[in-house]
Parts: structure tokens; sequence; C-alpha cells
């Protein structure tokens, strides 16, 4: 069993970027991953290399405890571990399709209109999931009550009835790397606009839209 | 973010145990642990002190903040000063919960403690609520936190009200949104 498991001392090959993670570092990543995606009130992007790189972790993992000895301490040690892990995962997943349904047609366009040089905000699999649930919610309010309405009022403009998501709200965060001269928008119009620095280790709180390409960057982190 | 998810990051929090069984080293995804020799003290994960003594296989050794003395002083400090001061573990709320809940039989004096740290949270959270309603009704578009900070002042990780304060702030925001909506517009 215990030289099995030497493997998991090893560095493991980490994203397309060929920077390499250790499987703590790996988990590290897939926890503030997940509460990033938690607190923005928009689709991040997808973090597929950290995905695929923890499911086969756990899948390595996973096979050498079915070759090991049953009942043994060790093994009930590792499957708790590995629930803990699986259940970051998936409640990354699923927070991630939540908001894929809640904004499909604003996540849809602006995958259209994005560039090849910019991230994707969807993984293959999820793009086909939303483009899917546009496809059906058409279909259902076409089915259900379109057809049935006098023929010029046939179209919904899903665009424009979806909401969007809402990049003023408030999120906290805690500052990876010092940022300077954040420029900081004013509530009312007496207030004029304000630069701020923000130090290392600091913590505020400010609105999304303001620091939303430094959680993109990994400088900051939602909390 | 709700309780139980602040309960899972705070689970992770390193604690002291003596086992009494033995082990040799075990190299979890996220990290070496051990090795295991009965009687000698060994730092794990709080999830897996919990579980090994509800199984009867160790004994959890209280953090060396979870002292009657120590936490009369925080709170008696807490209480005098304006501002947060600083706390001994971001997560200390959950720790005493959970180290109360499942080890009291090692911890001494168990319910003065339960009290202090209560009296501390409660001291803590009449401030928050003061300083978020004055952050919200100034309309103030940034606040830094931390445990120095005047006026709005919040020490990471406690929970559902730094939910609740970004609910708030975010709703004055629509407040003031919708009023100016209505607002005609004034030429240049």
């Amino acid at each position: 069993m215990a030289e099995e498991l030497d493997l998991m001392g090893q560095d493991s090959d980490g994203d397309s970027d060929e920077v390499v993670l250790t499987p703590a570092e790996l988990i590290e990543r897939l926890e503030e991953a997940w509460m990033n995606e938690k607190f923005a009130p928009e689709l991040l992007e997808s973090k597929s290399e950290i995905v695929e790189c923890v499911i086969e972790q756990l899948d390595h993992m996973e096979e050498n405890l079915r070759r090991a000895k049953k009942g043994d301490l060790k093994v009930s040690i590792h499957r708790m571990e590995m629930e803990r892990i699986r259940y970051v995962l998936n409640s990354y997943l699923r927070c991630r399709l939540m908001k894929i349904e809640k904004f499909f047609p604003h996540i849809l366009e602006k995958e259209k209109t994005r560039s090849d040089r910019e991230p994707s905000c969807l993984s293959p699999e999820e793009f086909a999931f939303a483009k899917e649930y546009m496809a059906n919610t058409e279909t259902y309010l076409k089915n259900v009550a379109l057809k049935h309405m006098p023929p010029n009022l046939q179209k919904v403009d899903l665009l424009r009835s979806v909401p969007k998501p809402d990049l003023d709200s408030y999120v906290f965060l805690r500052v990876k790397e010092r940022q300077e001269n954040i420029l900081v928008e004013p509530e009312t119009d007496e207030q004029r606009d304000y630069v701020i620095d923000l130090e290392e280790g600091s913590q505020h709180l400010i609105r999304y839209k303001t620091i939303a390409p430094l959680v993109a960057s990994g400088a900051v982190q939602l909390i | 973010m709700d309780a139980a998810e602040v309960e899972f990051l705070a689970e992770k929090e390193l604690v002291t145990i003596i086992p009494n069984f033995s082990l040799d080293k075990i190299y979890l995804i996220g990290g070496d642990l051990g090795p295991f020799n009965p009687g000698l003290p060994v730092q794990v994960p709080l999830w897996l002190a919990i579980n090994l003594k509800q199984r009867q296989k160790c004994r959890l050794i209280p953090p060396e903040w979870m002292d009657v003395e120590k936490l009369e002083k925080r709170r008696d400090h807490e209480r005098k000063e304006e501002t947060f001061t600083p706390m001994p573990s971001p997560y200390y709320m959950e720790l005493t919960k959970l180290l109360l809940n499942h080890a009291s039989d090692n911890i001494p004096k168990a319910d003065e403690i339960r009290t202090l740290i209560k009296d501390t949270w409660d001291t803590r959270m009449a401030k928050l609520r003061v300083s978020a309603d004055s952050f919200v009704r100034q309309q103030e578009a940034h606040a830094k936190v931390g445990s120095s900070t005047a006026p709005f002042v919040w020490a990471c990780c406690e929970g559902t009200i730094t939910w609740w304060a970004a609910c708030l702030a975010t709703q004055a925001g629509f407040k003031k949104q919708k009023f100016l909506r209505n607002r005609p517009t004034c030429p240049e």
C-alpha cells in the first residue's frame, strides 16, 4: 500500500501552460476556483484543466484503494478525503451550471462574440449544455404560449427578457498580489471618483465590476 | 455560502491529537500526515481529528488559545475597543463549536469556554451591524476590512454575517439605481 501511494508525493502535470503543481496545490487551486465561482455574480472563466487534473487524481486514488486491503484504517481516511474533494468539485460544477441556466442567452452571446485570444467561459460540455438548454427553452415557450399568439407577437427576444448578471453587486475579497490605483466609482453624484491601493493580504468590500479583471487574473480571491 | 460550507472550510484547520493506534505515514492528495504512534502528539486536519475521536481512536488537544483566562482577556479587550481585535483563528467559532461538541471531555472548563466565545462573538456582531449600517447609510462605494480599520471593520469568514453584509450593500445599490432611473436627466 505504501509503495503505491508514494506516487502521490510526486508532481503531477498541470494545465496547458506547463505549470507543474503538486496535488496539494491542485486541490488548493480547485478550492480557490470554487470560492470565486460561488461569490462572483457572473460566470467566470472555465478552469477545465484543474477539473480534469482533479478527476485524474481521484481516479488514480480510487484505483490504488481498490487494490489495497479491505477494512484498513488508511483506506477509510483516504476515502474521507476523496469525498471532501468530490464535494468541492461537484459544488463548483453545480454552481457553474446554475449560472449557465440563469444567464444562458447572455453567456451564449458572449461566447459567439468572443475573440480567439480570449479564454472561453464554457467548457465544451458546458457549451453543448447551454445550447441545448436554449433550444429547449425556445421550443417550450413556443409550444406552450407563443404559437397561440397573434402572428406578429410570436417571437421572444431572450437577450432582452432574461435578466443580466448584476455586476454591481458587492463582494468581499482578499488581496493576493498588491494592486495600485484601482478607481472606485462613487455611489452618489455628490461624491467623486477616488483611487485606492490594495495591499497584499488585506480584505475589502467593493463592487464586483471594479475588480472583475483582478479575479480573472488571480490577483484577488473572493471570500 | 451557508454555515455548513463555512464549517467545511473550517475543518481544514490543523489540530493536535494523541492517537491510541499506530499507523505509518499516509499520503493524502492534500498533503502527508503522520506517522501515528500511540501517545505521541501529531497534527491532523480537524475533519480527520473529529472522525478519529468519534471512533475512539484518539484524544483531542485543545488549541493553545482555548483557555479560560486567555479568552476572558480577549473578550474584555474586544468589548473595550471600538474596532475589531485580532482573533486567534479565522475560524474560531467553528473550531470551538466542533471541538466542544465532539471532544468536551478533552477540554477543561468547556462550558465557560463556550460562554466566553459566545460573548466575544456577540460583541463583534454588534460592531459589524453598526459598521454595515453606516456603510450603507453613507453610501460608501468601498470599504477596507481588517482588524484595525475604522469605521467599517470585519474579520474574515464570519460566514452568514458576511453574506448578509454583502446583500445589504447590494440592496442599497438597487434602491439607489431605482431612484436614479426615475429622475429626469440633467442637461449637460
